[in-house]
């Protein structure tokens, strides 16, 4: 049956956003699907976005059907709105951030480990943990209900669906985020799409035709997407094909664990501190009520043209409201110098993030960054892409809640204007709602790709490489020297495979067998079957295993078979390796081992 | 025989009471045989049970709780209204309650906002010279000073109105003893 409707899904760290477009339209017109979701016991409302937590309640609170949806009675767990708000007052039951989860390989992925609690070794029993790949089957299920409801003639599983991940996802994480939403109901065929390149999509849409006067050949556009808990960096140039200017991305940056809870955060520890001078001293609840005050705190002193103080206030607790409430006056220009200085600081293009310092132990949380301040982090990924052809950064397009404040666009433009001699990039105006921008531009890829509008030529976003041990002297208690193969070059481009030309590799048959697995954003010019020796320990990281176990077919004991590498990117953005045996037609695919090292 | 000793067991089954009792006499009613409820997937914490949002099987029949109710706990959840209205003013200073009224009052608007998309009828500056045609309606238009004659009248805007733009509360959908509640009592436990 064909397709009616193209439905972007973004499937955010910290809101998840639906838009969807018909596709029999001449012209793309992008709606939003209002999401009803839990936003207390018992009571259901349609908002556009769905918080991206999952709240567990137990078994006493589950009585008379409260946590009941449209769609689903007896429910016994809550998506949406409840659960964001039950996070301050109950986080040992929420679960929050699954997304970043996705991306982190220390842990195995699978096993039902959130809501995370550091040191505590899973003892409340009552509390039905999840895996972070089942909260985000999960939301999108919530998703997929909340459309079939709206659309019961049409649903979702017959539709042209489009999921945005960020740029920084590897083929590891990108493989959980699939298997999440195959389980959840979305059909076969969907496809993947990186965020900042939905950011440019959703810009395009806004902008029609006119971009092709906005941009010329060799301008090179930072998309900077600053959300609330997660910072993602895309460098976007413009290029000619046959006349025509095209769009193909450069490079992505790292996943950052920096945004606006940071900048909420910050300015309540401030806050606090006043407070206690004050002789007042906040208990538990009202410093989760001053962390609350303070996110819209930051919202007005933000804002363009505000009064010069603003009186932050923690409501008292139970019914003696204006009793209990206790006040104080912060003075605009010291929350800005705070804010702006503390996480867009004034920097040099060389100027480095600091590092955090590993001690002995490792802690298997989720890699907070160590350095908020957010143009470091800029710096270092401008450095690292730029390259003797190439301008220096043109245009910046904005993303995320953060930038609703125009000081800190400016601030931003400012500090990127000063690398260069060239003077302030220009902003890319028009994504009036930075909310959904991702969600939008998502839907308008699918229009454009049934249709034929402008595309983003992309690729992979990292080289990838295998780890083949070599053969030589073993040496007792050492590991054999592992050397890196590439099988997929940086830039690939979806929709092809690749015969990797090696020496044949030695599988075992009846056996296991695993493949350390490499990306890297760094390098880019390494072509399929270069073997690299040595490598720099940032230029390479190292991400889940690959593995399979070839079935032992004959009776010979040992056997052992030749295979070459094929890598393949699918159409829908899907990273595929596969071993191809020299001798005869047998092939097999590797698959992903997200269970953590054991030896780590 | 198979009905012979059908009938055997159900004549047991009846004796005995219970479950079978009430679907047998259904059937010696005519009526169709009513099934047992599933039993219920508890196992499996949150596996959902799928409801098909198909439009011939009707939701269903949700105790009643007035839209009114519902806006007072909107209200109070999202803006904690009600506990300000209810506390007594007497002994504050002025900038003690304009201190917790602030946000108060903010968070009703955004509840505002949401639910009705309040806005004014009028979009002039108020003081602005205006027609008023004759044959108003005088639920929209409410004329006052000079008035005489069947208009049309002029006159100048002194409030601008307010009406909605749409009306979406959110749905409720607890048990009956919740009905009356427009907050819940916190406990905190040690």
């Amino acid at each position: 049956m064909a397709s009616r409707f193209v439905i972007g899904i973004d499937l955010g760290t910290t809101n998840s956003v639906v838009a969807y477009c018909e596709l029999g339209g001449k012209q793309p017109e992008v709606h939003l699907l209002p999401i009803p979701q839990l936003v207390a016991t018992g009571t259901v409302d349609e908002r556009p976005q769905l918080p991206s937590y999952m709240y567990l309640p137990a078994s006493h609170e589950l009585a008379g059907g409260a946590f009941d949806l449209p769609w689903q009675t007896g429910s016994r767990f809550a998506v949406g709105e409840l659960a964001r708000v039950s996070a301050a007052a109950a986080p040992e039951r929420t679960v929050g951030g699954a997304k970043s989860w996705l991306c982190h390989s220390k842990v195995d992925r699978r096993q039902p480990i959130l809501p995370w609690v550091p040191g505590l070794e899973s003892e409340s029993s009552d509390i039905a943990r999840v895996s972070p790949v089942l909260a985000s089957q999960r939301y999108l299920e919530h998703l997929v209900a909340a459309w079939d409801r709206a659309f019961p003639d049409t649903p979702l599983r017959d539709q042209l669906v489009v999921v945005t991940v960020p740029a920084s996802f590897d083929a590891a994480a990108r493989e959980l985020t699939r298997e999440a939403a195959l389980a959840a109901g979305l059909p076969e065929q969907f496809v993947l799409l990186e965020e900042p390149q939905a950011a440019v999509y959703a810009w395009l849409v806004g902008t029609g035709d006119r971009w092709r006067q906005m941009l010329r050949v060799g301008d090179t556009l930072l998309v900077c997407d600053v959300g609330g808990g997660t910072t993602d960096l895309t460098m976007v140039g413009v290029a000619e094909e046959q006349g025509e200017l095209t769009l193909q991305r450069i490079a992505v940056g790292e996943h950052l664990l920096v945004g606006g809870d940071n900048m909420d955060l910050a300015l309540a520890h401030r806050v606090a501190e006043l407070f206690a001078a004050k002789g007042v001293q906040l208990n538990a609840w009202q410093s989760v009520s001053l962390w609350h005050a303070c996110r819209q705190a930051k919202e007005t002193l933000l804002a363009e043209g505000g009064a010069p103080t603003h009186t932050i206030s923690v409501l008292g607790r139970g019914s003696k409201l204006i009793g209990g409430t206790v006040s104080l006056e912060v003075d605009r220009q010291q929350v800005v110098d705070l804010l702006r200085n503390g996480f867009f600081p004034q920097c040099t293009l060389t100027d480095r993030p600091a590092r955090r310092r590993s001690s002995g132990f490792q802690e298997v949380g989720l890699p907070y960054a160590a350095d908020v301040g957010i143009t470091r982090h800029v710096a270092a990924f401008v450095q690292a892409n730029s390259s003797e052809g190439r301008m220096p950064v043109t245009h910046v397009l904005f993303n995320g809640g953060v930038f609703k404040a125009t000081m800190l666009r400016e601030r931003l433009l400012e500090v990127i204007g000063s690398w260069s001699g060239a003077g302030s990039p220009r902003e890319l105006a028009g994504n009036a709602d930075l909310d959904f921008a991702v969600a939008r531009g998502a839907a308008y890829y699918g229009w454009a790709k049934q249709h034929g509008g402008v595309r983003i030529r992309g690729g992979t976003a990292r080289s990838y490489y295998v780890g083949i041990e070599t053969s030589g002297l073993a040496i007792p208690g050492a590991p054999r020297p592992l050397r890196a193969l590439c099988v997929v070059p940086f830039g690939m481009e979806e929709g092809t495979s690749c015969d990797v030309p090696s020496a044949p590799i030695g599988l075992v048959v009846g056996e296991a067998a695993q493949f350390r697995f490499f990306s890297s954003a760094a390098r880019q010019t390494d072509h399929p079957g270069d073997l690299l020796a040595s490598w720099n320990e940032e230029e390479l990281a190292e991400t889940d295993s690959l593995e399979t176990t070839l079935p032992a077919e004959t009776e010979e004991a040992d056997a052992y078979l030749p295979v070459k590498f094929q890598s393949k990117v699918t159409e829908l953005g899907m990273f595929e390796l596969w071993c191809v045996s020299t001798q005869d037609d047998r092939r097999w695919k590797l698959e992903f081992n997200v269970r953590p090292e054991q030896d780590a | 025989m198979g009905r012979f000793f059908i009938a055997m067991k159900a004549f047991f089954r009846v004796l005995g009471g219970g479950i079978g009792a009430d679907q047998i006499d259904a059937v010696l009613r005519g009526e169709p045989a009513r099934l047992a409820a599933p039993p219920e997937s508890a196992t499996i914490p949150g596996s959902p049970k799928t409801v098909k949002p198909s439009s011939s099987k009707p939701e269903p029949a949700r105790p009643a709780r007035s839209d009114a109710v519902t806006l007072l706990a909107t209200l109070q959840r999202e803006a904690r209204l009600i506990d300000l209205v209810q506390e007594s003013l007497d002994g504050y200073s002025d900038a003690q309650v304009g201190a917790a009224a602030r946000d108060v009052l903010r968070n009703c608007r955004k509840v505002l906002d949401q639910s009705f998309a309040i806005q004014p009828i009028r979009s002039e500056p108020e003081g602005t010279p205006v027609d008023v045609a004759q044959g108003y309606d005088p639920g929209v238009y409410r004329l006052t000073g000079n008035v005489s004659g069947d208009g049309p009248f002029r006159g100048s805007v002194v409030h601008h109105g307010w009406k909605i733009g749409h009306c979406q509360l959110p749905t409720w959908t607890g048990s009956r003893e919740a009905a009356e509640v427009v907050a819940a009592v916190e406990v905190e436990i040690s």
